[in-house]
């Protein structure tokens, strides 16, 4: 009988506090352009909610949601590796009832079903960042991979003057945007005839831990790098405090991929040479207003490209790139 | 706690208060499920939600099972969530084996057997670690977890095993005839008839005796003639087995064989069967309770979702409920 009671006043007790927090706490934001679609609710769900780039796209997505007036519920994995808990994020929107999906699939295989599922049930998908093998979506809106992972080579191969051993840390299996960039990457370099790829087959994992020791093994391996290129931010801040560690920063060339504040203060210390900056804030507000359109039943494009950008320590100060790296968060995300 | 008296009580006929402890974790449900009715949207209650959240608990359902039988003999196996994505790691390479027009009805059968046998034998080597070696259950599922993992990503050369379509990869679908009310994942009903066949296991047969002998007091068992190294063996293979089926709704869920898939489930799979009111001393626990447990687990992150909860509290919510379950075990334990 005991036990009895105190279950019940345990679950009280969890869930009077979860309950109470719900309202403030849940990331819903209701845009204040009040109008005939406020009754719209769109779930917007990233790979992962901790890194910086994550940040940029929930802030354009609330940009958009507050232009349009609509809501927005912002929800992701904790991982960026796991595809399970993102296809149960997925099917709970889809059970829930929301008017469109916008998200960022952390596979390319494992989340075609669940987005099939959410189309079967009349919920508009549309995909940003990372593709998806499936036909269901309407649009996908995305940076052109392969051209930033092309612009990165370009960059890599101007400060090394054309020449020497360059490395390409991967980033994660099954990541289709990276994977695009690495290929771009190694397309552009292999046109170089005088620079040499020594390793292209590491992967740094999802995390900037597994990040650094895969930096700092290869950092062993091959003592006589010259240059190289990461595909995102995890991998290239791993690598970044690799060289520090390793007393090689600044010596040797680098070109990372996406910005966050510890990246960008390298590329003011010269221990960056580059940084392939795609716009996630563009990212996250084409992806609602897209997915807003479909709503509304206007055709939109199947691909959508968002802006590329290669950051060097010499345009850094330009208002137009300082948009870019520090866009103003605060403004969208309370 | 005084080891002969669980003993005592698991033999004889259930006591009133027995019935009552053994709803707990029901009550648990119920209280759980009516507090997201009063805070969700109400979509929460729809049928096809709880279809959904009720899909969701088949892994870490048929995962906790196992977990089951390991716990009530007194011991632990870590190495559930490796063996998971071990097991669908060999399901997704074994179809791979076939194009995609001839895989047919029965190499996905082989593929699930395979995984199945596959993390058997290595529970079985758990067990036999453990009975033959005299290392504590801990440690040796703590090294196989490492183990398995490092085995599961080595086959799967690093990546995801990609498959092309078969029916294997439909288990899974929360409603597989779209509008149909009575149509579920047919993962769902794999794990109902496996809930039959261990609650019978473990509550009608010798062995399911030998299981909470061994947990209540091992030396007793072994004076009143049961193998105990034996039986351990057994125990882990019959965990391994169960977990070889989660493995495979695992590559159903995913549609592909993920080597990094299920880091730390075993976490989640050994907090359902404490939810579920097993015992880590040993000689207490219930497969139903098991899986109501995985149910709660499932319906609290289901839940957290619709109402918009961010995942920080999701976590502060499942630990405290954690400790909670196991806090009033133990007030229970003082008061009888």
């Amino acid at each position: 009988m005991k036990r009895l009671m105190a279950w019940m006043i345990m679950m009280g007790l969890v869930f009077t506090g979860c309950g109470n927090e719900a309202p403030d706490t849940n990331d819903s934001v209701k845009g204040d352009g009040a109008s005939a679609d406020e009754s719209l609710t769109l779930a917007v769900i990233p790979k992962g909610t901790s890194h910086d780039f994550w940040k940029s796209i929930h802030a354009g997505a609330v940009k958009a949601s507050q232009e349009l007036g609509v809501e927005i519920i912002w929800t992701g994995p904790e991982k960026e590796d796991d595809r399970q808990q993102q296809i149960q994020v997925v099917q709970s929107f889809v059970s829930r009832g929301v008017d469109a999906i916008v998200i960022a699939p952390l596979d390319n295989v494992a989340l075609a079903r669940p987005v099939e599922t959410a189309v079967q049930r009349n919920i508009p998908v549309v995909i940003i960042d990372s593709g998806l093998e499936s036909e269901a979506h309407s649009s996908f809106v995305a940076t052109d991979n392969k051209e930033g992972g092309r612009l990165g080579a370009r960059r890599l191969a101007e400060v090394l003057g054309n020449k020497g051993k360059v490395i390409l840390l991967r980033y994660a299996e099954g990541s289709a945007s990276t994977e695009n960039r690495e290929a771009g990457f190694l397309e552009e370099i292999a046109k170089h005839g005088e620079i040499e790829v020594i390793s292209s087959n590491q992967y740094a994992g999802a995390t900037k831990e597994s990040a650094l020791q895969a930096s700092q093994n290869l950092l062993n391996k091959f003592p006589d790098v010259e240059g190289i290129f990461c595909p995102n931010e995890s991998s290239a801040f791993g690598m970044l405090r690799a060289l520090q560690s390793a007393g090689k920063a600044g010596q040797v060339k680098f070109v990372g991929f996406d910005t966050s504040e510890a990246l960008v203060t390298g590329l003011k210390d010269g221990e960056i040479n580059g940084l392939v900056s795609q716009d996630p804030f563009d990212m996250g507000y084409l992806g609602v207003k897209t997915a807003v359109a479909v709503i509304k039943g206007e055709t939109v494009e199947a691909n959508i490209a968002t802006r590329l950008e290669m950051i060097t320590p010499e345009n850094l100060n330009n208002p137009d790139i300082q948009e870019l790296v520090k866009p103003d968060l605060d403004k969208w995300l309370k | 706690m005084s080891s002969s008296e669980n003993t005592a009580s698991l033999y004889s006929q259930k006591s009133w208060r027995d019935h009552l402890n053994a709803f707990g974790p029901v009550i648990g449900l119920v209280v759980v499920y009516g507090i997201f009715l009063l805070v969700a949207p109400s979509s929460f209650h729809s049928l096809y939600n709880t279809k959904t959240f009720m899909t969701q608990a088949v892994i870490y359902g048929i995962g906790a099972m196992g977990m089951t039988f390991v716990i009530i003999s007194g011991g632990i196996d870590l190495s559930v969530g490796s063996l998971i994505a071990l097991g669908s790691v060999v399901t997704a390479m074994i179809l791979r084996t076939a194009g995609a027009e001839e895989i047919g009805l029965m190499l996905p059968i082989l593929a699930s057997l395979s995984a199945v046998v596959a993390c058997a034998l290595c529970g079985m080597l758990s067990g036999a670690l453990v009975s033959y070696m005299r290392i504590v259950p801990f440690i040796v599922t703590l090294g196989m977890m490492q183990i398995t993992r490092g085995v599961a990503k080595g086959l799967a050369g690093q990546t995801a095993v990609n498959t092309s379509d078969n029916w294997l990869g439909s288990m899974m679908v929360i409603e597989p005839q779209v509008g149909k009310w009575y149509s579920v994942a047919p993962g769902l009903w794999v794990m109902v008839v496996l809930l039959i066949f261990m609650t019978i296991l473990l509550r009608r047969t010798a062995f399911g005796r030998y299981v909470c002998a061994l947990g209540s007091n091992e030396a007793t068992a072994r004076l009143c003639g049961i193998n105990v190294s034996i039986q351990r063996i057994w125990v882990y293979t019959l965990c391994g087995a169960l977990t070889g089926c989660a493995s495979v709704m695992q590559y159903a869920s995913l549609s592909l064989g993920d080597p990094t898939a299920a880091v730390g489930m075993e976490l989640d799979i050994i907090a359902a069967v404490v939810i579920g009111g097993g015992s880590l001393n040993g000689g207490e626990g219930s497969v139903a309770g098991s899986l109501v447990g995985a149910i709660i687990m499932a319906i609290l992150r289901n839940g957290c979702v619709l109402v918009g909860i961010p995942n920080y509290v999701q976590n502060i919510v499942i630990g405290t409920i954690i400790v909670a379950a196991v806090g009033i075990d133990r007030l229970r334990h003082k008061s009888n």
